[in-house]
């Protein structure tokens, strides 16, 4: 609510980042056409379910987005997803939110998303998603985008991914991504405008951005 | 058993996946409680509700023997909402429709741990100004004229959309319809929304026509389905709308009060039917037809004004419609405490709205002895879509 400007202050930058990142997390799994995807020797282990993304008819930012989905491990080795990619996203993240020094940030997964084995694992709002960044144009409700899921055992799979209205509090889960990010655990939060710098009192509606 | 993981899918979209089981349903096992310690055993469960496949040629809610809860939610679209928003509303109800029937949580859905196996089915259709503004062709879809004995309220007639929800049990039901209503948001508000309750078992758990409020067996007169008959009476039999049928929607309220100061008799007469076992009153069972000429000592076996007479085919010109009856009761505030009023969620199917309901309800208007204790307070008119085939969408084959 407060802090338009430090928001579009980070999301400048981190729009730059994206652009210097661009080619090598734009042209990944998306291009690399379905040879893997029809493997189903290689894919069966995850499967996906209960898959969408939030529309951005009307948010804040309609330049990003994040898809949620069930992944299920029906196999008996962890499977971990590593990398996500859309054509109509120009970058693609993995993030969870996690507590940093009393406030719930977004942050990138390091090492991806881990799918026990006989497990499954649900991305969800306010928990692990899938970041949509630079889209190239509006999520309509109701459309249909496609998403590619790579995973550890070298599968990838593509998934039909329907738009949904947004049905929740926008802040909580559409903070500017921190492409950089390499906040491990004891981190210290480096703020971007003065204004941050008081200290948690709003969990929620805070659009830290954290650069390094 | 977990309620997620039971199938496994890869590929998801609007249309969902595979499906679970076919449109059957069993009678419900009666279980005896243990009455000692109030539970029944762990070790033997109740057999689940069975889902219901929500494909096929016609949408199954219509088919299925009445649902013991239903909710009906008519939707008014938005202004800006043209032919390519209406696709979109449908994929995302689609979606929901199908994840629904299989008992999963519909994708996003905030509350996901109610889902589970209840029999769901949704039927959805279109009211007039969405057919005008989409436009479509229904010549079937007519609006009821008022009739001399209606009392209607607006808060529960019209409507540009419909889904009706039917389901084993209330609470499942309510989360559906409101996981539809919550969907439709970036296109349509809710206008109104009716639940009511249905008991299609008998006390021994087998299948039973049901009973409304004034006791008496409610269905009887009709088609059986999967009958030709039937097949006649519901289904639009051509174009883009083949497969589909016409829904009009009454609320009845009916006057307890006064129905519980007659006698028996009187009871009996009114409707023309045996109250126990719901047979025409010129005798066989309760599947029976009525025999309208048939006398007792010279006089009509069946009163003139008896609903079953009133509303037999034989006084229609042949016209029938087969209706599905949910009970209703309501809470009224009054100046000391509250009072209840009670009456039934009528849906009645056809063919043709004005062939064959209008037809019908006429004639009732004219004359029937229920009358007296039965009143409509709302009314609304929609065209029922075609059934939804595997991988496609609820309306595709009107709105494309």
């Amino acid at each position: 609510m407060r802090i338009n400007l430090p928001y579009r202050t980070t999301l400048a930058a981190i729009l730059a980042t994206a652009l210097l990142g661009f080619a090598a997390c734009g042209d990944d799994k998306a291009d690399a056409e379905p040879k893997d995807t029809n493997t189903q020797a290689v894919a069966a282990a995850v499967s996906v379910s209960e898959p969408w993304a939030r529309g951005t008819v009307g948010s804040e930012d309609p330049t990003m987005s994040a898809a949620f989905m069930m992944l299920d491990n029906a196999g008996t080795e962890d499977v971990t997803l590593e990398s996500a990619s859309s054509d109509v996203a120009g970058r693609t993240e993995l993030h969870e939110m996690a507590m940093k020094d009393g406030k719930m940030v977004m942050q990138q997964v390091e090492g991806g998303i881990v799918v026990p084995a006989g497990k499954d694992m649900l991305l969800q709002p306010g928990g692990y998603h899938v970041m949509l960044m630079d889209l190239n144009r509006e999520l309509v409700p109701g459309e249909e985008i496609n998403l590619v899921l790579g995973f550890s055992d070298g599968s990838n799979v593509t998934v039909t991914v329907p738009v949904k209205e947004f049905t929740e509090e926008e802040g909580h889960y559409h903070e500017p991504g921190t492409p950089e990010h390499t906040h491990g655990g004891d981190d210290k939060v480096v703020k971007p405008s003065d204004e941050a710098a008081t200290p948690s009192e709003d969990a929620e509606d805070d659009h830290e951005g954290h650069e390094h | 058993m977990s309620p997620r993981g039971i199938e496994r899918r890869r590929l998801l979209g609007h249309v969902g996946s595979a499906v679970v089981g076919a449109a059957v349903a069993v009678p419900t096992t009666a279980l005896l409680l243990d009455t000692e310690s109030g539970h029944s055993p762990s070790s033997s469960p109740t057999p689940g509700p069975i889902p219901i496949s929500p494909y096929g040629a016609h949408q199954p809610g219509i088919t299925a023997p009445p649902p013991a809860a239903t909710a009906i939610v008519a939707l008014d679209l938005l202004d800006e909402v043209d032919r390519a928003a209406a696709v979109r509303l449908l994929k995302v109800w689609t979606t929901d429709v199908v994840a629904m029937a299989e008992g999963r949580p519909v994708p996003g859905d905030p509350a996901r741990d109610l889902a589970q196996s209840a029999s769901l089915t949704v039927t959805v259709g279109l009211g007039h100004r969405a057919v005008r503004r989409w436009g479509l062709d229904v010549p079937e879809l007519a609006r009821v004229p008022a009739m001399r004995h209606d009392r209607l309220e607006p808060r529960w007639c019209g409507g540009d959309l419909v889904a009706v929800v039917g389901g084993a049990d209330a609470t499942s039901v309510a989360h559906a319809a409101r996981t539809l209503v919550r969907d439709a948001r970036p296109f349509a508000r809710l206008r109104w929304q009716q639940e009511g309750s249905w008991r299609g078992t008998d006390g021994s758990g087998h299948r039973a026509t049901g009973r409304n409020l004034f006791g008496q067996v409610d269905g009887s007169a009709n088609p059986p389905a999967g009958s030709e008959l039937f097949e006649r009476t519901v289904w639009i039999p051509r174009g883009p709308w083949a497969g589909g049928t016409t829904l009009v929607v009454r609320r009845i309220r009916m006057t307890l009060d006064t129905w519980e100061e007659l006698t028996r008799e009187e009871m009996e007469a009114s409707i023309g039917r045996d109250l126990a076992s719901g047979a025409p009153l010129t005798g066989g069972d309760e599947l029976s037809d009525i025999d309208p000429e048939a006398r007792t000592e010279g006089r009509w076996t069946i009163a003139r004004d008896a609903h079953a007479l009133r509303s037999h085919p034989s006084r229609n010109g042949g016209a029938r419609i087969h209706r599905i009856g949910a009970n209703w009761t309501e809470t009224v505030p009054t100046a000391t405490g509250s009072r209840v009023e009670s009456g039934l969620l009528f849906s009645s199917y056809q063919a043709d709205v004005d062939r064959q309901f209008t037809r019908i309800q006429q004639s009732l208007d004219e004359s029937d002895a229920l009358n007296e204790w039965t009143t409509a307070i709302g009314s609304a008119e929609f065209a029922i879509l075609p059934g939804l085939r595997e991988g496609g969408w609820l309306g595709e084959t009107v709105l494309t």
